[in-house]
């Protein structure tokens, strides 16, 4: 296959995976969210607009596309309009490494499920495109020329920053065990049920953690802590640029239970050992094993996503002090303790 | 900031609770309880919520079949703590009470449900009626005249047996 | 000079003054209602119930001591009436005492036995003496079961008086009113017990022109103005003292304004001029022409029409009219209507400003309608004023019974007019009028005056101005303004009715007129300044600069200022140096705020 042909494969994968993936999982975002929050609030939630309310989404971004795009008169006008196509881009670069399948043969040819699989340093790659994010919010809230976002943006930088030390910490573990930074030979090897989390459950627990920091949501979102700092660092959007940045928010709880599901709970991989599924007939690169394949990711991200949600609306908000102790005080030592039992066991197993 | 350690809630903490995840999930598992709990809400127009007789709703005046009750006494105008009401008396001489508010209006803009009007009423004429959907697209139309504030008597039933069972003082013959 | 005493409170009596009236003058409220200071003793409501007692006396007549040396009190084994009770030396009167109380509670009991218990609908309520003693000296409960007495509810005694016979307490004060101090003794009971009611006698109506009195001395609702009825609760209206205008008598009233509206004039009591009372003609004649037909805004004639416009363009029209004519073709009319700061004002302007010997004032008198009570011939507030500030020709002025003959001649081309309607006093002067080449008018109603106008000033009203009044006694009187025009609402705050002190400015009950008026000085002012004097002679910022002016400057109001007036409800022109004892007024009954 010439470049071209490559080039053309990737920018459809990519098509596909944006919107068939990130915006239809954004949408479901929205919808879960207000649903699932209301429940927990003994509420019915939105369930005027189409069945069930399921259009809610559509018609919230209908409304913000109509808004008036407002930039006040003290931002800087470049900067406030590139923070939130930052914020896009990086979230959707994301996904650019995520294997939602292992592959199918059709005829001869071969299809990764993935818009750049095999990629050998995936997890540097989510690590590093993920911190570009703090990008974002740092021009949001400088170039909006006013206080709250200011001090929203300080936050979310000085959080960001913190927590990335213990997020790819937690990771080590993980990389020590598979020899490798591909995504998808971290989901080969967890294959037969032999997902992460048993293996690295202070791992698990510790980039749990550390993903809610990073992705800015409760109980760690003092980013847009409303009673102190009205908005943060989105105060002074409006209109579709503030849906960007809506987005965004959204879109970080589908793309952090898909890299949860991928490093620990086996990605791909259906809970079904594989020798069960030869037996009964399926074999690996058949559609098939390709949709139960997809199947069984999506609910594992699925039910991510609920708990993140759970999560919000369960636990109050972190002080600014305490984020900062637990971050640098507990999860980083804890990280660090668990690269060196990791390190123990693999060298007592040897 | 300086981190506070004299907390002493903090302090008395068991470590099950210091290491804070049981805690989580016990918060977790609370949350989840509730989610399965009956839902508080109603689905508004289409399950409509119907008071009793205790509900303040829209001041209304009773009008009985030999015309309204309200004599244009003026005094839920003068208790009135938002200024919402407005009374004119007229001299009638067709019926046995001789004076009727010839202007009775009511500024829904204003009027805060208190309910003081139909507590000093002497004539039990102004009642706080069950209707809670008010709508209004200017400041005109919430001024609610005597075509708009009449109801019969037999709708206001339940507002009337209410406050003669709740009554402050006992009923005196006349 | 008795001394008695009432619960503990040893009080010095005039000789031959009764217990009521000595308690009140020294502010002790005895409980009655058919008893007034300037009528006769009935003693028939028995609501004055007291306990007297009288020292015992020894054979030799020296008071009877116990033995810790006090003398012993003798009471008398039933209550006495304290109306009709002389205080005699030593008597000891106890009023608040458990045997008055009980008294008290079933008189009050027995009167509302048959009247009406339907305060709503009652036009009284708020100010009702039986209603006030409801609560102060009844026990609230009735044990009258039994159907009460129908009476006539709306029968007319007179062409302004109502009587409602269910709500009359049969306490005789409006009998004895018609008889003693409206000379028309037409009123008297009819039928005896509880059918017992008020009647005109057969072929007569108490017409008297005094007949509204009545109605305040009436200690229910049952008599009632047939001008005023249901118009509005007591508690709704601001009620502010003011002066009537109606005569050189200047009854002293009080307004009652709700809106913006003066709804009604009650008198108020001032012993000096008009006691307790007012005439109805004052009554009833003072209001309509400040509520209703006013002018207000500015008015300037252009292309033949009067169109309202703004005062600064109003004053430089009137001040370029006036300078085309020459100095003694000028006539200035002053207003014995107007009060003494404006006619001061006018003839300063007439003197420094115009430079014309021709200014005067038109009286307005009326042999008929004086009378030897309250009502005078003179059926303006201020002629006395009007003259003594100076409102008459200089010598060779032309006089205001020549003018019609000067401005038919020619001799009169501009006319400069303060509160008057020339074209109502003679068919003469209006057609005069026609002939003048500038005509500048202060009006505050559209009257044909006005009409005829080439520039009318829009004044305030005797309702909505500060000034002071000289009336025939040669007493100076202050009036404040108790309804809103834009030049005086900044200062009229609490006096202002509730509603309109309470209103936004989206509500109804504010949306009554605003209007653009002046006081005529003001406009004076401002015409001089126009017209090129110096401004440091005309610094008038309020009415109570041109009345200190007018104090220091001419010797009949020497000695004058607002606070005096107010302090001694008028002062009599000389006599501010006098010395001033405060006289106890009574008043019957009036709304209680709060």
């Amino acid at each position: 296959m010439d470049i071209l042909m490559l080039f053309a494969i990737g920018l459809l994968k990519a098509a596909i995976v944006v919107f068939l993936v990130m915006l239809p999982g954004a949408v479901i975002a929205v919808y879960s969210e207000r649903r699932l929050a209301a429940f927990i609030q003994m509420r019915l939630g939105p369930n005027r607009v189409g069945p069930f309310g399921l259009m809610q989404a559509f018609a919230d971004v209908a409304k913000l596309i109509f808004k008036e795009d407002i930039v006040p008169a003290q931002a800087n006008r470049f900067f406030h309009t590139l923070a939130p196509l930052i914020a896009v881009t990086t979230t959707a670069a994301l996904f650019a490494v995520i294997p939602f399948a292992d592959y199918v043969m059709i005829g001869d040819t071969r299809i990764d499920f993935a818009v750049a699989p095999n990629v050998n340093l995936a997890v540097l790659y989510i690590l590093a495109v993920s911190s570009v994010a703090v990008y974002s919010m740092t021009f949001a809230g400088w170039s909006s020329g006013s206080k709250y976002p200011m001090l929203g943006s300080l936050r979310s930088a000085a959080q960001m920053i913190s927590y990335e030390l213990t997020l790819g910490s937690s990771l080590i573990g993980i990389i020590m065990m598979t020899g490798s930074f591909n995504l998808n030979d971290i989901v080969h090897a967890q294959a037969n049920l032999k997902w992460n989390i048993f293996y690295q459950p202070l791992g698990f627990i510790i980039f749990l953690v550390a993903s809610f920091a990073e992705t800015n949501r409760a109980p760690f979102d003092l980013v847009e802590a409303e009673p102190e700092l009205v908005g943060g660092y989105h105060t002074e959007y409006t209109g579709m640029k503030f849906g960007l940045f809506m987005l965004v928010e959204f879109v970080h709880i589908i793309i952090a239970p898909c890299i949860i599901a991928t490093l620990f709970l086996g990605g791909w991989q259906p809970p079904i050992p594989t020798f069960i599924l030869n037996a009964i007939g399926i074999q690996e690169g058949t559609i098939i094993m390709v949709l139960l394949q997809l199947g069984s990711f999506a609910a594992k991200v699925l039910f991510m996503m609920a708990f993140f949600i759970w999560v919000r609306w369960s636990l109050p908000r972190f002080r600014y002090d305490q984020l900062m102790n637990l971050g640098w005080k507990v999860m980083l030592p804890l990280s660090l303790i668990n690269i060196i039992i990791t390190a123990v066991v693999m060298f007592l197993l040897k | 900031m300086a981190n506070i350690n004299t907390n002493t809630r903090a302090q008395k903490m068991t470590f099950w609770e210091r290491i804070y995840l049981p805690e989580i999930a016990k918060g977790l598992a609370a949350t989840f309880k509730q989610a399965l709990q009956p839902k508080m809400t109603r689905s508004y127009p289409e399950e409509r919520f119907e008071p009793n007789g205790s509900y303040r709703g829209r001041p209304v005046l009773v009008l009985e079949e030999s015309g309204e009750r309200c004599v244009a006494c003026g005094l839920c105008s003068r208790v009135c703590p938002a200024l919402a009401i407005e009374v004119q008396a007229a001299e009638t001489l067709t019926r046995d009470k001789e004076r009727y508010p010839e202007k009775f209006e009511i500024n829904m803009l204003r009027c805060i449900f208190c309910g003081f009007c139909e507590e000093v009423c002497p004539e039990e004429a102004i009642v706080m009626s069950k209707d809670y959907e008010m709508i209004y697209t200017n400041r005109e139309d919430a001024i609610l005249g005597k075509e708009k504030l009449l109801v019969p008597m037999a709708q206001l039933q339940d507002r009337l047996e209410y406050l003669r069972s709740h009554q402050y003082y006992e009923p005196q013959s006349v | 000079m008795p001394t008695f005493t009432i619960d503990d409170r040893t009080i010095e009596a005039k000789p031959g003054q009764t217990i009521i009236q000595a308690a009140s003058e020294h502010g002790l409220d005895v409980p009655h209602f058919c008893w007034h200071p300037s009528l006769s003793v009935a003693g028939n409501c028995r609501m004055c119930l007291v306990d007297v007692g009288m020292p015992k006396m020894n054979p030799d007549r020296t008071p009877a001591l116990d033995e810790s040396g006090n003398p012993i009190i003798m009471f008398m084994p039933k209550l006495q009436i304290a109306c009709a009770t002389q205080v005699s030396e030593g008597m000891v009167v106890r009023l608040n005492h458990p045997k008055v109380k009980p008294a008290q509670e079933a008189v009050m009991e027995f009167l509302l036995v048959n009247h009406p218990l339907d305060c709503p609908i009652c036009d009284e309520a708020g100010q009702c003496k039986l209603q006030e003693y409801g609560y102060k000296h009844s026990k609230g409960e009735s044990r009258f079961e039994e159907v009460k007495n129908h009476k006539d509810k709306r029968v007319p005694l007179g062409p302004n008086v109502l009587f409602d016979g269910e709500r009359c307490i049969s306490c005789s004060r409006c009998i004895r009113y018609a008889k003693e101090e409206a000379q028309q003794p037409v009123l008297t009971f009819v039928d005896r017990g509880d059918h017992v009611t008020i009647e005109t006698f057969p072929g007569t109506q108490f017409d008297s022109p005094y007949s509204m009195n009545v109605i305040e001395i009436c200690p229910v609702g049952a008599l009632t103005s047939q001008d005023f009825r249901f118009k509005a609760r007591v508690w709704d209206m601001s009620f502010n003292e003011s002066i009537c205008t109606g005569c050189s008598r200047g009854c002293n009233t009080q307004a009652g304004t709700r809106n913006n509206e003066i709804l009604r004039l009650e008198p108020n009591t001032n012993m000096d001029v008009n006691q307790y009372w007012m005439c109805d003609h004052g009554r009833l004649s003072q209001f309509k022409f400040v509520n209703e037909n006013r002018v207000v805004k500015p008015l300037v004639r252009t292309n033949g029409v009067l169109t309202e416009t703004d005062w600064d363009a109003a004053i430089a029209k009137a001040a370029e009219l006036l300078k085309s004519v020459k100095a003694g073709e000028i006539a200035v009319i002053g207003s014995a209507k107007a009060t003494n700061e404006d006619n001061y004002a006018l003839v300063r302007f007439a003197k420094e400003v115009l430079n014309t010997p021709n200014v005067d004032f038109f009286r307005h008198e009326n042999a008929s309608f004086g009378d030897e009570k309250l009502r005078r011939s003179d059926m303006t507030p201020n002629s006395t004023g009007a003259l003594e500030v100076g409102v008459k020709p200089a010598s060779g002025g032309v006089s205001a019974k020549d003018l019609a003959a000067k401005i038919t001649s020619g001799a009169i081309k501009a006319l400069y007019v303060m509160e008057e309607d020339l074209a109502a006093i003679s068919p003469e002067l209006a057609s005069a009028l026609d002939k003048l080449t500038v005509l500048v008018v202060h009006a505050a109603n559209h009257t044909e005056t006005a009409k005829k106008a080439h520039v009318v000033f829009a004044v305030a009203t005797y309702a909505e101005l500060e000034g002071t009044y000289t009336n025939f006694q040669n007493r100076v009187q202050h009036v404040e303004p108790f309804v809103v025009t834009t030049e005086n609402e900044r200062r009229m705050g609490m006096k202002m009715s509730r509603l309109d002190k309470f209103g936004a400015h989206n509500d109804r009950w504010t949306q009554g007129e605003r209007r653009n008026c002046r006081q005529s000085w003001r406009v004076i002012t401002g015409l001089a300044k126009a017209m090129g004097a110096e401004s440091d002679k005309w610094r008038y910022r309020a009415s109570e600069d041109v009345f200190e002016d007018i104090a220091d400057t001419v010797p009949f109001f020497s000695g004058l200022n607002y606070g005096l007036l107010d302090e001694r409800k008028g002062v009599i022109s000389g006599e501010a140096e006098k010395e001033f004892a405060e006289v106890y007024e009574y008043e019957s009954h009036t709304l209680k705020p709060n």
